[in-house]
């Protein structure tokens, strides 16, 4: 059996507003990584996916404030840790993140070498800068990017550049966990295709232990990540394999995301594209039951007082509804026929 | 809008500016009101006649008066009488005898006297005291006696045929009523150099540099506005050329324009409303500027991309789809115009080239007068730190309003 | 390196520019008034209706100098041509003293002055401001009212208030010049401890007028800066807020670089009018002296100096800006 790199454990997040209402954006959210495996994460904008990532990384920063649960990185729990002690010894070493404005990540008056340096005497102020130069090269050349732009600004470099570049200096340090919050939502498709190639690659070649890959676009992930799951209103409604969940989702939730949005996959069917009726949630008052409820086609009417946990109905699948997984399917063939 | 506004006032810094100069505004309205007259009459002969009530001393002779014996009323007139030189040439004098430093407190008269009655010896010669000196301080004693005594003063009338006749004697113990002298006058900033009432002057001439803020604000904001919706709707050819012209008078300093202008306009010619002008006339570019990236990011929005489709004449799109969405940048480019054109006049005043100085006061020329006469160096501080306090509130408050503003519009920028 | 010459000729030709613009401005502005000065000064000569043999003198001379009864166009080119020479023509008030004679005894105190003043102003603004946006707190409450209300204290009230409580209340400086008046300048020990001494309120006045505003400036622009992506990300990478500080600063600090180029002029107006106040013997005083004095050459011959400081300064500041910020050298390639 696999090693474990990650395990969150019912982990509970808030946010305290201006105006100090509480808004939990990760609610009771568990979760495991296996060495070598990745795991996506979507859902619709504001549903606590990149929330999520913050918290799992131990990242709480004002407004975000811890309030429950656990995450263990390799045996590591970052849920006690003060936040002087994650920045020092987890960021950057144990979890790096890949943030959503990649484009505008990079410092523009910093060369990206000089940038690296600081990253790596944030860890090892001892490092030699000699040391690093070569590490930082050799790490390039493994990812088939040029020497020289080391040596540039961020300014310098091509969008697509920028964000290769982006992704090399996060995992300079071999993290054992990387988390990508959409690291190619801005990018063209071709772009895409090129981080998603180097993201594998850097799994295969273990430059990284395990990923976490976050986007509002489901399908997107068919063919990136191991496993999926699929979060609404701060909590899971759907895990289970990538093909799985990409071809066979069960959650009405997951199968719609999965219809509103056309991918030209291979592989994908060519269904019509049907938007979700209505919006989030606020999560300042979530609904007393099923979160998804108002939104639900075919939700019944203790659905909008009854809270579901979250069960298993597969081997590796589990979900968050009051119906039985046959009977949706049932209810889905018959629309679709 | 109504929310906008709402929004605007719930800002602490906006509305405390805006309490500030709706009180310089009120201050400038009102005070007219109260005390009416020309600001510019030269009430006092003097220059720089201090702040405080005067009391007709003509009158106050033939007033009827109360004896009223206070204890400490000689040595309180003592007091207003020796000047701090004969203080410290007593003192001088006190520690020269033999007396400890430390047990000489100049400032209270009583202690200070009484050390001198003790210690003072006509006959004593001090060792190094030259007769010079020592004749001073016999002076000094026979003048310090003969205020105490009392003595009485008496009020000579000259009659026509040149006789002259007592007509009253005055004791040291005579007081008169205030009210019962019926010529009296509070000059709370006292006078200026021409003898004018500085107070009144101030609320004029406050009123005075608001408007001529208010006018180079307005000249400048709308040329401003103009070139700035122009370049940077138009773009291309236009955009370059207004462009060109703008950053050239950004570098050159406009207030060498403002001396090369104003001097070569005269004096005879240079009245508020023209220095306002010309104020306003070297002032556009800041403006300019800042209108013309905020029309640059809106120049390709949807609804002014619909708007010309329509078929839309320029004027229509600048004044409907544009003009409201660039509303708040221009109020705040205003006020920031109106505060730069009120120190821009100081400023002019004190080299000389301000307003013409017989028809209006102005807080540049007030300024300039009290410089010229040299009233920091005097002592006259309600010449000019009036008017420095003046300046500053007007300009703090616009730009407290501006920071405010500011904050509301650019939420980044909130506490 | 190629990127960056293009920008500094660029610069350059726009240096060139605004220099010629400015002196076309300083020849024509006055020429286009209903009161020009020149005419005044060649009517007054037609006329024959001045008393005195050497003011009639003067005259002559400078519509000799300057051909004034000449075609504009003509005019100018005289103008321009004296000009390169370095020839401004002959004082009127203090004749027979040439204007250029009497620019060269004031500018050095003008530049000895602001200079340093405006850049210490500067400098200790900008750490302020950084440091108020990263406070934030208290500073928002308290200080940066106090901050606004000390930037809108004139450059000159702030010279009056300095002058009387330092040297008229407190009597530690001197009130007035720019040495002691019975001195006569040269290299002593005892003339150089004057010039100190008589330094300090005028430079202290323009320093203290000029922080305010840039420490506003900074805490706003440091303020939007540590919102900026890549502080968050340097976070994730566990850099420390140490570094991240020096991140923001820096780039913080680049706009302030533009925005001195920009006020420069404004700024080094209110300094002028500073060092009227403590009767400095700089530009600003010799303007003032210029302008009650009637003496057209001399007023016409400093703002035109006054303006190429500006001109110079703000392209120098371009070009230090063009080697810090990597960003403009990759715009040339756009």
């Amino acid at each position: 059996m696999a090693k474990t790199i990650l395990e969150v454990r019912e982990l509970t997040t808030k946010y305290v507003t201006r105006f100090r209402e509480d808004v939990y954006a990760v609610d009771h959210v568990s979760l495991s990584i296996e060495e070598g495996k990745s795991l996506g994460i979507a859902g619709e904008s504001g549903c606590g996916k990149s929330t999520l990532a913050l918290s799992l990384m131990g990242y709480y920063f004002p407004p975000l404030h811890y309030m429950s649960g656990d995450s263990i990185v390799d045996g590591k729990n970052l849920s006690g840790m003060s936040p002087d002690d994650v920045r020092k010894n987890v960021l950057g070493s144990d979890v790096a993140y890949i943030p959503q404005a990649a484009m505008n990540a990079l410092n523009p008056i910093r060369k990206i070498g000089a940038f690296i340096e600081d990253v790596i005497r944030a860890h090892d102020p001892a490092r030699s800068r000699q040391d690093i130069r070569d590490m930082a090269r050799k790490r390039f050349e493994e990812l088939h990017l040029p020497q020289e732009a080391l040596d540039k600004h961020a300014v310098e470099l091509s969008g697509g550049m920028k964000q290769r570049v982006v992704i090399a200096v996060s995992t300079i340090l071999s993290p054992k966990v990387l988390i990508a919050d959409e690291p190619s939502s801005a990018l063209d498709v071709t772009s895409q295709k090129v981080v998603i190639r180097m993201l594998k690659e850097m799994m295969e070649k273990g430059f990284i232990k395990s990923m976490i890959f976050i986007t509002h676009e489901l399908p997107l992930l068919y063919n990136v990540t191991d496993d999926i799951m699929v979060m609404y209103a701060g909590q899971i409604v759907e895990r289970g394999s990538a093909k799985e969940m990409v071809f066979d989702p069960v959650h009405p939730y997951s199968r719609g995301l999965m219809r509103s949005i056309l991918v030209p996959e291979d592989g994908t069917r060519a269904n019509k594209l049907i938007a979700i009726p209505g919006t989030p949630p606020n999560l300042k008052k979530p609904p007393a039951g099923c979160r998804f409820a108002p939104r639900c086609r075919y939700a019944m009417p203790e659905c909008q007082f009854n809270a579901y946990p979250i069960r298993d109905f597969a081997p590796g699948r589990s979900w968050r509804c009051a119906r039985t997984p046959e009977h949706l399917k049932e209810v889905y063939a018959r629309e679709d026929g | 809008m109504k929310n906008t506004i709402r929004q605007i006032f719930h800002s602490s810094k906006f509305v405390a500016g805006f309490v500030i100069f709706v009180a310089i505004l009120l201050f400038i309205l009102l005070y007219p009101l109260f005390q009416p007259g020309n600001p510019l009459e030269m009430i006092g002969v003097g220059t720089f006649a201090e702040p405080g009530t005067y009391v007709s001393l003509y009158d106050s002779v033939t007033a009827p008066s109360e004896t009223l014996n206070l204890p400490d009323a000689a040595s309180n007139r003592l007091a207003s009488v020796l000047k701090e030189e004969d203080r410290a040439k007593m003192a001088e004098y006190l520690v020269a005898v033999g007396v400890p430093s430390e047990e000489i407190d100049v400032a209270d008269t009583e202690a200070l006297l009484a050390l001198w009655e003790k210690h003072y010896d006509e006959t004593a010669r001090p060792a190094g005291m030259t007769k010079a000196t020592r004749n001073y301080y016999k002076r000094l004693n026979q003048s310090l006696n003969s205020m105490g005594s009392g003595s009485e003063l008496s009020v000579v009338e000259q009659g026509e045929g040149g006789e002259a006749s007592t007509i009253a004697t005055i004791g040291s113990s005579d007081y008169v009523n205030v009210r019962k002298v019926p010529n009296r006058k509070t000059l709370l900033l006292g006078t200026d150099n021409f003898g004018r009432d500085v107070l009144k002057e101030l609320a004029s001439a406050a009123g005075t540099s608001v408007v001529i803020g208010l006018i180079a604000g307005t000249v400048a904001t709308l040329i401003g506005l103009l070139l700035g919706l122009l370049s940077g709707y138009l773009g291309g050819f236009v955009d370059d050329i207004i462009m060109f012209f703008t950053n050239i008078f950004t570098v050159i300093p406009s207030f060498v324009l403002l001396i090369l202008i104003s001097y070569s306009i005269g004096q005879d010619q240079r009245g508020a409303g023209v220095v306002a002008l010309v104020i306003g006339l070297t002032s556009w570019t800041w403006t300019t500027r800042s209108v013309r990236s905020q029309v640059i990011s809106l120049r390709n929005r949807d609804h002014v991309n619909l708007s010309r489709l329509s078929g839309h004449g320029l004027f229509r799109i600048l004044m409907t789809d544009i003009l409201p969405y660039i509303a708040s940048y221009v109020v705040m480019a205003f006020i920031l115009q109106v505060s730069s054109g009120i120190l821009a006049e100081a400023q002019l005043s004190l080299l000389g080239l301000g307003p013409k100085t017989t028809e209006v006061p102005t807080l540049g020329l007030m300024m300039n007068w009290a410089m010229l006469y040299s009233a920091h160096l005097n002592g006259s501080w309600w010449a000019y730190f009036p008017v420095i306090l003046m300046i500053t509130l007007i300009s703090f408050s616009l730009n407290l309003m501006n920071t405010g503003l500011d904050q509301v519009f650019n939420p980044t920028l909130r506490d | 390196m190629k990127g960056y010459w293009k920008y500094f000729r660029k610069k350059i030709i726009w240096f060139l520019i605004t220099f010629v613009a400015a002196v076309l401005l300083n020849f024509v502005l006055p020429r286009l008034m209903p009161n020009d000065p020149v005419a005044a000064i060649t009517g007054k000569m037609a006329q024959g209706m001045t008393d005195a043999t050497a003011s009639q003198r003067i005259y002559e001379q400078y519509a000799e100098e300057f051909g004034t009864n000449k075609p504009m166009i003509e005019q100018f080119f005289i103008f321009v041509k004296n000009l390169f020479r370095g020839d401004l023509g002959t004082s009127f008030s203090q004749y027979p003293r040439k204007v250029s004679d009497i620019i060269a005894s004031s500018i050095w105190w003008t530049i000895a002055l602001q200079l340093p003043a405006i850049i210490v102003g500067w400098l200790i603004g900008n750490v302020l401001g950084a440091l108020a946006a990263y406070v934030r707190k208290g500073f928002d409450k308290v200080l940066l009212p106090l901050s606004i209300f000390i930037s809108n204290i004139p450059a000159f009230g702030m010279a009056v208030i300095m002058l009387v409580l330092f040297a008229v209340r407190l009597k530690v400086a001197p009130t007035s010049g720019g040495y002691n008046y019975d001195m006569i300048p040269n290299f002593s020990w005892k003339f150089v401890q004057s010039v100190i001494a008589h330094y300090q309120l005028p430079f202290w006045s323009i320093v203290l007028v000029s922080i305010g505003g840039q420490a506003i400036g900074m805490r706003s622009m440091s303020i939007y800066e540590l919102n900026a992506d890549y502080v968050k990300y340097a976070r994730f990478l566990g850099i420390r807020d140490s570094k991240i500080v020096g991140y923001v600063f820096r780039n913080a600090m680049l706009p302030q670089i533009t925005g001195l180029a920009m006020s420069i002029g404004t700024m080094v107006g209110g300094a002028l009018v500073a060092e009227i106040i403590f009767s400095y013997p700089g530009l600003g005083s010799t303007m003032l002296s210029a302008i009650s004095g009637g003496d057209y050459p001399l007023i016409s011959a400093t703002t035109l100096i006054i303006t190429l400081m500006v001109l110079v300064i703000s392209f120098l500041l371009d070009i230090i800006y063009g080697f810090i910020d990597p960003r403009v050298k990759a715009a040339q390639f756009d």
